[in-house]
């Protein structure tokens, strides 16, 4: 799918040619380190500037929540930056509602720190739940268009939930866990916009087998409606503080009897196996690049450090079967044809019909006229659950 | 140290796993083998799982389904709907579920119980027992999922229950399903003194001291909850859960 490229690793931290845009300067830097010391950095913690920018913010938040039972909603996966979103925002005395997307793959820690969060925070927690058998079909539809954004159908849901919870209460912020410190970067090839919803018909014509009913759509329409007519913003609090994943997990376990998971969002089945063997092993995708090479940029990590956790690898050879094994039942699949769906070659969304032209002019234009730098957040890149 | 057994109670409609209110306002709480899965991870004691549409599709429970639960829980559990036959029952044993449950065909034919109990064992046959008031005339068994009363009251159909073999009975109570508002404690001491097996109660938990009255002032042997182990919170978001090993134990002392 790519050209060929001879493999080059960044001097300061540790994207490399896996990301085919990869730019290097004459001192063997890359372009995203370099534009995270450049302008990324600006947008983390910056002591009393962010203190008081927060401070108003969060003011904000409260005056325009005064009269609703909730003044934000935070949606809640049982991962390290949503449940420290929720610690932090009820240290603020602000007065969230928790919102959780049941896709169907929970794991026990998720639910389990769920429900520590809500009440150890004493936080009112709703949930919006898909219906397995369509979205069965939906995930599977991803899984044969074999492109590397296999969690579109999840992202599209979170927003699609958070927004409506928003709406339905009267909410005007939404406050996402997304945050620079772990987060800046993320290559374009990497992740293509969630918002897409013709990419995500067109592969469901293609692969799906069930009309879809009940899943939501979300897409740059929805977006400018709730942005626009209900006045609702997302706010990343966690940009605005020193955030350290290490130490919010500390914490978390400390104050709330909060439970660690084996690596970034291992609360869901089906995005751990995604994450940690689908992208590798069949795209040379693997995010935690992206997250140790923010962590150096941060300062959290060393690159030397950084570099041995690269060396294992990025799932459990032991465990790996297994896991396979249950995906595979819980898709309806015998363990063959997971297989096979998982050996057909790689692909890119631009295989398929897709929005990207006019989502790339509607962002930029929208960036160009409104952008909030701190805001912006990985061209629609949210991990808020 | 003795303690009630603590069983999520789990109720099917076709390949969703759904809460009804009273029998009644289904709620979609989503799929079942995850459900299964969580449970399993967090060491439920047992489960039960009910199909509340089999007995009027006039079907069994699906086989594929006992199959898909038993590859996923190292516990033992139960499983209901539609079951008329010693085959069914036989089906259901060999696809790895530990015990049936049986209602409708209970009340219509006692007999049943007795033939199914000889072949299979009391310990692989429940009996599940809807309770609610029938007009006039108080309390009274229930079937076809809360639909047509009979004529039993609890405590005469709990004692042939027990005299045709049954090995445990399942005392759901159908006004208190999904209030979380407590369980029917007069009627479980009733019928717990009534006979010498096993009663879950059933119908009405929603905090660990429900779970408590049922056992201490019901003398329940075994504590049965739906909406306890699927939500969270007084907005009953979904959530699937499970209370800690030491919570259970707390909670009983």
């Amino acid at each position: 799918m790519w050209s060929q490229r001879v493999y080059q690793q960044c001097t300061y931290c540790v994207m490399d040619t896996t990301d085919p845009e990869i730019v290097f300067d004459e001192k063997g830097q890359c372009h995203h380190c370099r534009s995270y010391q450049q302008k990324v950095h600006k947008l983390t913690y910056q002591g009393k500037a962010s203190d008081h920018d927060f401070k108003l913010l969060t003011e904000q938040v409260k005056i325009d929540g005064k009269t609703a039972s909730y003044d934000c909603v935070i949606g809640v996966s049982g991962g390290v930056d949503s449940s420290y979103t929720c610690y932090l925002a009820k240290r603020l005395g602000l007065r969230p509602l928790a919102v959780h997307m049941d896709n169907g793959w929970n794991s026990r820690e998720a639910v389990k720190n769920i429900k520590t969060i809500c009440n150890s925070l004493e936080i009112d927690y709703v949930s919006h739940v898909l219906n397995w058998e369509e979205f069965k079909d939906l995930q599977l539809a991803f899984l044969k268009a074999s492109i590397v954004e296999m969690e579109i159908p999840t992202d599209v849901a979170i927003q699609y939930a958070l927004h409506k919870v928003a709406a339905e209460n009267g909410v005007k912020y939404i406050l996402s866990g997304g945050n620079m410190a772990g987060e800046a970067i993320l290559p374009r090839t990497w992740f293509y916009y969630p918002k897409d919803s013709k990419l995500l018909k067109s592969i469901h014509r293609k692969y799906g087998t069930k009309k879809i009913s009940t899943y939501p759509t979300f897409d740059y329409l929805d977006e400018i409606y709730y942005k626009f007519i209900k006045g609702i913003r997302i706010l990343y609090p966690l940009n605005y503080v020193p955030y350290s994943k290490p130490d919010a997990m500390k914490t978390l376990e400390e104050k709330l009897g909060w439970v660690k998971y084996g690596g970034v969002h291992h609360e869901s089945m089906f995005t751990r196996i995604v994450l940690s063997y689908l992208q590798p092993t069949k795209f040379q995708v693997d995010y935690r690049k992206c997250t140790l090479s923010a962590q150096i940029c941060n300062g959290i990590i060393s690159r030397k450090e950084a570099l041995a956790q690269l060396e294992n690898l990025s799932y459990d050879p032991d465990k790996i079967q297994e896991e396979k094994a249950y995906v595979a039942k819980k898709f309806g699949l015998s363990l063959a044809e997971f297989e096979k769906i998982l050996s057909l070659p790689p692909k890119s969304y631009r295989d398929y019909p897709n929005n990207e032209k006019l989502l790339d002019f509607l962002y930029s234009t929208y960036r160009r006229f409104w952008g909030d730098e701190r805001s912006y957040h990985n061209a629609g890149y949210d991990s808020s659950s | 140290m003795f303690r009630p057994r603590v069983i999520p109670v789990l109720l099917l409609k076709g390949q969703s796993l759904v809460k009804t209110i009273s029998f009644k306002n289904e709620r979609y709480i989503g799929d079942p083998i995850n459900a299964v899965k969580i449970f399993n991870d967090l060491e439920a004691d047992e489960l039960v799982f009910l199909d509340i549409l089999a007995t009027k599709e006039r079907r069994t429970v699906s086989l594929q389904f006992v199959q898909d639960v038993g590859a996923e829980a190292n516990m033992p559990f139960a499983v209901g709907g539609g079951i008329r036959t010693l085959e069914d029952v036989r089906k259901i044993i060999s696809a790895g579920a530990e015990k049936v449950v049986i209602n409708s065909f209970a009340v219509e034919f006692p007999e049943f119980i007795q033939q199914a109990s000889r072949n299979f064992g009391s310990s692989t046959i429940t009996v599940c027992m809807d309770v609610k008031n029938a007009l006039f005339k108080g309390p009274r068994i229930w079937k076809f999922s809360g639909n047509r009363s009979s004529r039993y009251s609890p405590i005469d159909f709990a004692r042939i229950m027990e005299d045709k073999g049954a090995g445990e009975l399942i005392l759901q109570s159908i006004t208190n399903d999904g209030q979380m508002q407590g369980y029917d404690i007069p009627l479980i001491k009733e019928i717990s003194e009534a006979v010498s097996i096993p009663v879950v109660a059933l119908g009405g938990a929603g905090t660990l001291e429900h779970f408590k009255h049922a056992y201490t002032e019901g003398f329940a042997s075994a504590v049965g909850a739906g909406s306890f182990f699927v939500y969270q919170g007084s907005k009953r978001g979904v959530l699937i859960n499970y209370p800690q090993r030491s919570e259970i134990i707390n909670c009983f002392q």
